[in-house]
């Protein structure tokens, strides 16, 4: 039977060409921002254990992931995520290294029906985590990595939008629902559904300087001057901290004049099981997914044995070439170089031309198949070559351009 | 300015989708109109319309191709999509409910069920899986659902009730409430931040009106 021979599965795809060296061009210009700002790239394998994704308190819902066994039966997935591998390595390989510790992967990633790679099953991702340190600064640096990044992939109307989970937790705390109302709570304030959340506050009977905040939530979204005129008291520890810190971290990113590509978002409540602290979203016209998600994450690394605060972002490669495409933003690859077409007499002149152009960095390719000139000036000008050349019988060269 | 696409349900909730629209001061000449066209526009406002198949309304905005859909709440649970729910419309008003013959009244808890017909399999097998902790074969069928635990297909049934008559007339009770239903306006989760005084304006004018 070979009913699917001819087909790729759902959710991958091939990329061909001009869309390949366009990829590899982005992960190029993200590899040397990457590298430039001190995070050195790593690899890690395709395939790991289900137990570091899953398991009792997994992080990752095991109906997303792609499980198979290895020859001792134990369960594999291939990565559905990259911060993990990272946290893993961090407690295990890395553990006596002096924090923080700074690293950067780009690589593909797999699982069903993730928004990360605009639905796609498998999609690259290409980001940034720094472990070991928890101030604002850090934070906001990783921030300002991520809008450096945008920028280098030659997107220019982006927003990040920056929430802190912090301060939901906090109001949590203090209000003393049950972990199912919380629950409640978070999907209504997630979907901006001001009546559910009213709703909830009234049936559970929070306290009111509380529930007023708590209704607050949906609408705490905006420009950055939301950030500036918030001022609540009473809210407890936990929140009042987490809107210090997000203060900060808007200061730090106005006294760079970044201010403009970030917007607030005190409602940004998604993925509580993993983000503890600043948590960001980088959105642009033209996709209707988030082309980066990043935040906090200090929970994570002692899930490996290592206590060590972290903070990072990944950025969709699939989903910035879309936006790049559907904002008509070109990216600059190089073309096609010279088609050398010769008389059977003249092949030793054409190979040593083409080797003399390649050393010179033109790209370069002979006739090979030798079917006459008319053909070979077909091919050349279908292909998008740039220049014909002919070494004729006699030696004599013929340049041409297409 | 950018094009703010609005995608509307097509059937009982257009009309007064549009009251609605017309209400925040939005242009609907074009969609009471008669054309052949698929996507109108309100060229001042530059905003533009479409109809859709409500199961479909979810999908647009959620990928982005509508930023603002208008859709019950019916069609939000059984797709499930990844949307801010922004405003609840108030009108359209029914109930999604277990129904079954009324010799199972009250005895929810003690019977065990099998087997479940409905036009909304998402809904039910949430329903029974987190609510009640059961496995249970859920049929999906397209119409008329009411039809089947009078001919033995399933026990019970997960369906939407307006009225209550149909269910009456055919020896069928409410057995539980599973959600309160009514037309929702929902909002792509990237517009509502690339757009975000457009929109709010949108939703000011509308919840004015509710």
């Amino acid at each position: 039977m070979k009913r699917w021979n001819i087909y790729t599965p759902e959710g991958v795809q091939d990329i061909l060409f001009d869309s390949c060296r366009q990829k590899r061009i982005l992960e190029g210009k993200l590899r040397d921002i990457f590298r430039l700002n001190g995070y050195r790239e790593i690899e890690t394998p395709t395939i790991e254990f289900y137990d570091t994704f899953g398991g009792e308190r997994g992080l990752i819902k095991q109906e997303s992931m792609y499980k198979f066994c290895d020859s001792k039966g134990r369960l594999l997935v291939l990565r559905p995520d990259l911060t993990v591998p990272v946290a893993r390595i961090a407690a295990t390989k890395l553990k006596d290294d002096i924090l923080p510790i700074k690293c950067s992967y780009i690589g593909n990633t797999f699982s069903f029906d993730e928004i990360g790679g605009g639905k796609q099953n498998e999609f690259t991702q290409a980001g940034c985590e720094l472990l070991g340190a928890n101030t604002p600064e850090a934070d906001a640096e990783v921030v300002i990595m991520a809008i450096e990044s945008i920028l280098a992939t030659g997107l220019e109307n982006f927003k990040i939008d920056i929430g802190q989970v912090g301060f939901f937790k906090g109001l949590m705390e203090e209000s003393g629902l049950t972990e199912e109302q919380m629950e409640e709570v978070r999907e209504f304030i997630d979907e901006k559904n001001l009546v559910g959340v009213e709703h909830v506050m009234d049936k559970h009977r929070v306290r009111g300087s509380l529930k007023k905040i708590i209704l607050d939530l949906p609408k705490l979204f905006g420009s950055k001057e939301i950030i500036q005129s918030i001022d609540y008291r009473d809210i407890g520890d936990t929140a009042t901290k987490a809107l210090q810190n997000i203060k900060t971290v808007f200061e730090i990113l106005e006294e760079q004049n970044l201010d403009k590509y970030v917007s607030v978002d005190l409602g940004m409540v998604q993925s509580l099981n993993y983000y503890t602290g600043i948590v960001f979203r980088g959105y642009t016209y033209g996709v209707g997914f988030p082309i980066l998600s990043g935040g906090r994450y200090d929970g994570l690394v002692s899930k490996f044995g290592r206590d060590c605060e972290a903070t990072g972002f990944s950025l969709g490669i699939n989903m910035v070439m879309m936006a790049l495409e559907r904002q008509r933003i070109a990216i600059n690859g190089e073309e096609k170089g010279v088609f050398i077409s010769y008389h059977e007499n003249a092949r030793k002149l054409a190979s040593n031309y083409r080797r003399e152009l390649i050393s010179k960095g033109i790209s370069a390719e002979l006739d090979i198949m030798q079917k006459g000139l008319e053909e070979a000036k077909k091919y050349a000008s279908q292909k998008g070559f740039l220049k014909f050349i002919c070494f004729n019988k006699d030696g004599s060269k013929e340049e041409e351009m297409l | 300015m950018r094009y703010i696409t609005f995608a509307l349900s097509k059937g009982r909730l257009t009309e007064l989708s549009i009251k609605l629209l017309e209400g925040a001061g939005i242009d609907c000449t074009e969609l009471k109109g008669k054309s052949r066209k698929l996507i109108l526009t309100d060229e001042k406002n530059k905003i533009r319309f479409f109809l859709a198949k409500p199961g479909d309304v979810p999908v647009y905005v959620e990928y982005g191709a509508a930023d603002i859909g208008i859709v019950g709440k019916d069609t939000l649970l059984e797709e499930g999509r990844d949307l801010y729910e922004v405003l609840d419309l108030g009108f359209a008003k029914c109930k999604m409910c277990v129904a079954g013959p009324k010799e199972l009244q009250g005895k929810m808890d003690s019977i065990s069920i099998n087997r479940v017909a409905t036009k909304y399999p998402e809904i039910a097998r949430r329903y029974f899986r987190h609510k009640r902790r059961e496995s249970v074969e859920i049929i999906k069928l397209n119409g008329s659902i009411e039809l089947a635990p009078l001919v033995g297909l399933s026990e019970v049934i997960v369906d939407l009730v307006e009225t209550g008559r149909t269910l009456k007339e055919n020896g069928l009770e409410i057995l539980d409430t599973i959600s309160d239903i009514s037309a929702r306006m929902v909002v792509n989760r990237v517009s509502m931040k690339m757009e975000n005084q457009r929109i709010t304006n949108i939703i000011d004018s509308i919840r004015k009106q509710l």
